[in-house]
């Protein structure tokens, strides 16, 4: 056999077959690594969105829904759904207590603990610790009290009074801390780090008319801050205890009277109780439980659920008709967040494999003008006795092994810049540091050098790569010094907060077998063309 | 026109073991035809060394070409006999088999190729023919790593999928698809590698390298064996495209100028090294130009316009 020996001779005379290894491995590497950032962000979003509202959303805008209890007792029957919690939402404004500064948040009424068996709250929570270099400052101060941090904080004062506790959205407060690479955050000015300050919260109650009524402003002790990874949330969102919020609200429980009477007796007489409401409900599914079967089962809860209002006492307040309440699965309930960042990543699997195919066609003509040189040799080949699939044998090798390491290699690069596209992001938002571009100029010196001595010595080749050289890498050293960095990736616009570092290895894979397979067929195709010549014509090519 | 028909009794009494009768070529040069070979009729009896003589551009290579299997005459345009079997009935595999076995040879300019070395050239018609298992081993390679690239793709495919995209029957199977691609990728490679390694000291004391090794040392080429064509000099080339025609102890040795591109002296070497094979029984067709060279023959004939005439006896 023949084949392996030639193949391996090929691949290893000239720098041919590495420059068409480095073809395959960069063309390979370039489309992981868009692939897998695009769908990162989606797998990102899609994630965040789950964690941050469950499997399937029960809403109910303002006057919310009675009884909530009841529903959440009948969804947490059904063997579809795992837990449920009830939260309360509204606008309102936060006092910062540094600055003079307050901002516009969206404030959700929590019950903690249902709340973390919904949507895993205590994994967001960024503080579980006082970091040393607070504790050092609360020591400088000494006395300052170092707050502790419990695994979920109580957010509703309770029977033993005290101020209520409020839970920041992480990206709220810019002014105490910056991230990390790694995402944690380091706390740059102590003073202003937000445990150990109180903010302000403004609610505006809406009556069950619709009307608004007097602001509640309420004095919050911060617990803790939060991280969801979406930056919108992180920015906005702020959490307070279900009761407070539904007080502040004027969503809690509170005695019917019956106003007739008042002319009468001067007293009122107290008739019923209406009863606190939620304005959402969140419910995860059991494990293995797709969010469309589960939105079915609480679409049926929630029919049971009105059912038994009914059958009570005629006077109890009733839950809103189903045919208002939104029932939702997140999918539908973040479709305007989903929809542009699908269409997005089917924009650019089009411009991918417009990027693919111009990558096949590049490793098809690299790999066209290596066989065609091969020509004469097929014909030798021929012409002492070689069959037709005997000489494709060489190159079918020839292809699988460039190929196969260029894709390998390209693996590995693109691997290496996504995992670490965060650090290499980081480093471009920096000005580049004086060893490089000190080192670039040194190098294009000595190629300078170079250069003038191959020149003097008359070697053609030697002088005009060393210019070139020398030319590209002065231009390298100048770019690097005029680099003031400048950040791509702002997480003011975008949504998420760090770039996504997972290789999607499903398109990876893709990707590998496509540029395993456009080798093989770039080898074949030319050579199966010269072992159908005659070996005379073959012989004939020079 | 049958050129054998005077034939000494000694030569006729020997078998014809190659019969061309009336070959015609044409060569297109764009639209206009040209007739190189009208009607060339040619005997070979074993055991005889012949020259065909003619000036250059007579058709001599052309002839050479159609003789030893490596191009076609026209439509209608005559017929070869190789031990009574016609040539232009072979399938591809007889072809192979004929220009493999059969014949050796000898090209005008060499055609060494330029990355094995001279033994590897020299014993290179030994290695091509096509064994049950040429095809068959590295096909199983492919099948056996594309298996359990599948399988492996089918079983863990689920856990490598974005979250964002719903693991469906069809995306299972273009993972399964995709890894079985790989997996048949990496298959056949390692199994070259290991062709490679084990074939590597076959290549250079195995049975068929001892024969070469043996040819090349009596040429003189004892020195040379891992040196590459290009470090050659011209008569060494030509040794070694000797060697390399003389490899599979072909029936007929067909040799186009064998000292074309030499001076007198390594002309005459290489003349005296094919004289030594004629003298043990190996049947030679030479072509030339050079009547000097013609002489070594036992016959010579001359292609003037186009047809066979014979010369002497
Ligand atoms: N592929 C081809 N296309 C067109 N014309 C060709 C082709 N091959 C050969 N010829 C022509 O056919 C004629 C015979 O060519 P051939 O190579 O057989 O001559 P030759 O006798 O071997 O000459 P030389 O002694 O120079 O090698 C020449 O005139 C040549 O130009
Ligand atoms: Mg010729």
């Amino acid at each position: 056999m023949y084949q392996p020996l030639l193949a391996n001779r090929y691949l290893g005379s000239r720098i041919i077959p590495l420059i068409a290894v480095a073809a395959v491995a960069l063309c390979v590497g370039l489309v992981i690594i868009v692939v897998s950032v695009m769908s990162g962000f989606l797998d990102m979003l899609l994630n965040s969105g789950r964690t941050l509202m469950g499997d399937v959303i029960i809403r109910y805008a303002d006057p919310g829904i009675p009884h909530y209890d009841l529903l959440i007792e009948e969804i947490e029957s059904r063997p579809e759904a795992l837990a449920a919690t009830p939260v309360v939402e509204s606008f309102g404004l936060l006092k910062l207590p540094y600055g003079n500064r307050t901002e516009g948040v969206q404030v959700w009424g929590i019950d903690p603990a249902s709340f973390d068996q919904v949507v895993d709250f205590k994994d967001s929570l960024v503080w579980t610790d006082t970091p040393p270099e607070v504790r050092k400052f609360a020591e400088d101060m000494n006395g300052l009290e170092i707050p502790v941090f419990d695994e979920l904080p109580r957010l509703d004062p309770g029977s033993a009074g005290g101020d209520p506790g409020v839970i920041l959205g992480v990206e709220i407060d810019s002014a105490a801390k910056v991230r990390r690479m790694d995402g944690s955050y380091e706390v740059k000015a102590p003073a202003f780090w937000m445990p150990f300050r109180d903010v302000e919260i403004t609610l505006i109650p809406i009556s069950t008319s619709g009307a608004l009524e007097k602001p509640d402003n309420r004095r919050f002790d911060v617990a803790n801050e939060f991280q969801s990874g979406v930056y919108q949330i992180d920015s906005r969102r702020a959490m307070i205890g279900l009761e407070t919020g539904q007080r502040m609200l004027g969503l809690e429980a509170a005695p019917i009277y019956d106003t007739r009477l008042l002319d009468e007796t001067g007293e009122l007489e107290r008739i019923g109780t209406y009863p606190a409401r939620v304005q959402m409900v969140l419910v995860r599914a059991a494990d293995g439980v797709s969010p469309e079967a589960l939105r079915d089962a609480v679409n049926l809860a929630y029919a049971a659920f009105a059912a038994r209002i009914d059958d009570e006492d005629a006077m109890t307040i009733r839950p809103p008709d189903q045919a208002f309440v939104g029932i939702r699965t997140w999918r539908e309930q973040l479709r305007d967040l989903i929809g542009p960042v699908e269409k997005e990543r089917e924009l650019m699997r089009i411009l991918f494999s417009i990027v693919y195919l111009v990558c096949a066609g590049l490793v098809l003509s690299i790999f066209w003008s290596i066989v065609h040189e091969k020509t004469r040799d097929i014909g030798i080949l021929r012409a002492i006795g070689a069959s037709r699939p005997g000489v494709l044998g060489v190159f079918l090798a020839y292809g699988l092994v460039i190929g196969l390491v260029g894709a390998v290699l390209g693996a590995l690069l693109g691997w290496t810049v996504v995992v670490n596209i965060n650090a290499i992001h980081e480093a471009m938002g920096e000005p580049a540091p004086g060893w490089t571009w000190i080192t670039a100029f040194s190098l294009a010196a000595v190629m300078l050098a170079t250069a003038i001595h191959a020149g003097l010595r008359g070697g053609m080749l030697r002088t005009l790569l060393s210019i070139v050289g020398a030319l590209l890498l002065s231009g390298v050293g100048t770019a690097l010094l005029l680099h003031q960095g400048f950040l791509m990736w702002d997480p003011a616009v975008y949504y998420f907060n760090s770039i996504p570092n997972q290789v999607d290895w499903s398109s990876a894979i893709l990707t590998m077998a496509g540029a395993i397979v456009f080798s093989v067929l770039g080898a074949a195709i030319p050579a199966a063309k010269a072992a159908d010549t005659d070996p005379v014509k073959a012989l004939r090519y020079e | 026109m049958n050129a054998s028909h005077d034939q000494s009794s000694s030569d006729a009494a020997r078998e014809p073991v190659l019969v061309a009768s009336e070959l015609r070529k044409t060569y297109r040069m764009g639209r206009v035809p040209v007739l190189v070979l009208k009607d060339a009729s040619i005997e070979v009896r074993s055991g005889e060394w012949i020259a065909i003589l003619g000036a250059s551009g007579s058709g001599k290579s052309t002839l050479l070409h159609l003789l030893g299997g490596l191009d076609r005459p026209d439509r209608d345009g005559g017929m070869i006999r190789f031990e009574g079997r016609r040539v232009s009935d072979f399938g591809g595999a007889e072809l192979n088999t004929y220009r493999n076995r059969s014949v050796g040879f000898v090209f005008q300019f060499y055609h060494l190729l330029p990355e094995l070395s001279v033994l590897e050239n020299a014993m290179l018609p030994c290695l091509v023919p096509n064994r049950w298992f040429s095809a068959t081993l590295p096909l199983l390679a492919a099948v056996i790593g594309g298996g359990v690239g599948a399988a492996v793709g089918s079983t863990f495919g689920v856990e490598i999928l974005p979250t964002a995209d719903a693991p469906t029957p069809s995306k299972i199977a273009l993972l399964a698809l995709t890894c079985g691609v790989l997996g048949a990728a990496i298959g056949v490679v390692l199994f070259q590698l290991g062709q490679v390694l084990a074939e590597r000291s076959r290549l250079r004391h195995g049975p068929q390298a001892a024969i070469s090794r043996h040819t090349l040392e009596e040429f003189g080429l004892g020195h040379r064996l891992r040196h590459r064509p290009s470090q050659l000099s011209g008569g060494e080339r030509q040794r070694t495209a000797i060697a390399r025609a003389l490899a599979s102890e072909p029936s007929i040795l067909m040799a186009d100028e064998p000292t074309g591109n030499l001076d007198a002296t390594t002309g005459r070497d290489i003349l005296d090294l094919l004289k030594k094979r004629h003298d043990a029984g190996l049947t030679i067709v030479m072509v030339t130009h050079d009547p000097a060279v013609a002489e070594y023959a036992d016959r010579i004939v001359r292609l003037e316009d186009g047809r066979v005439v014979e010369s002497r006896a």
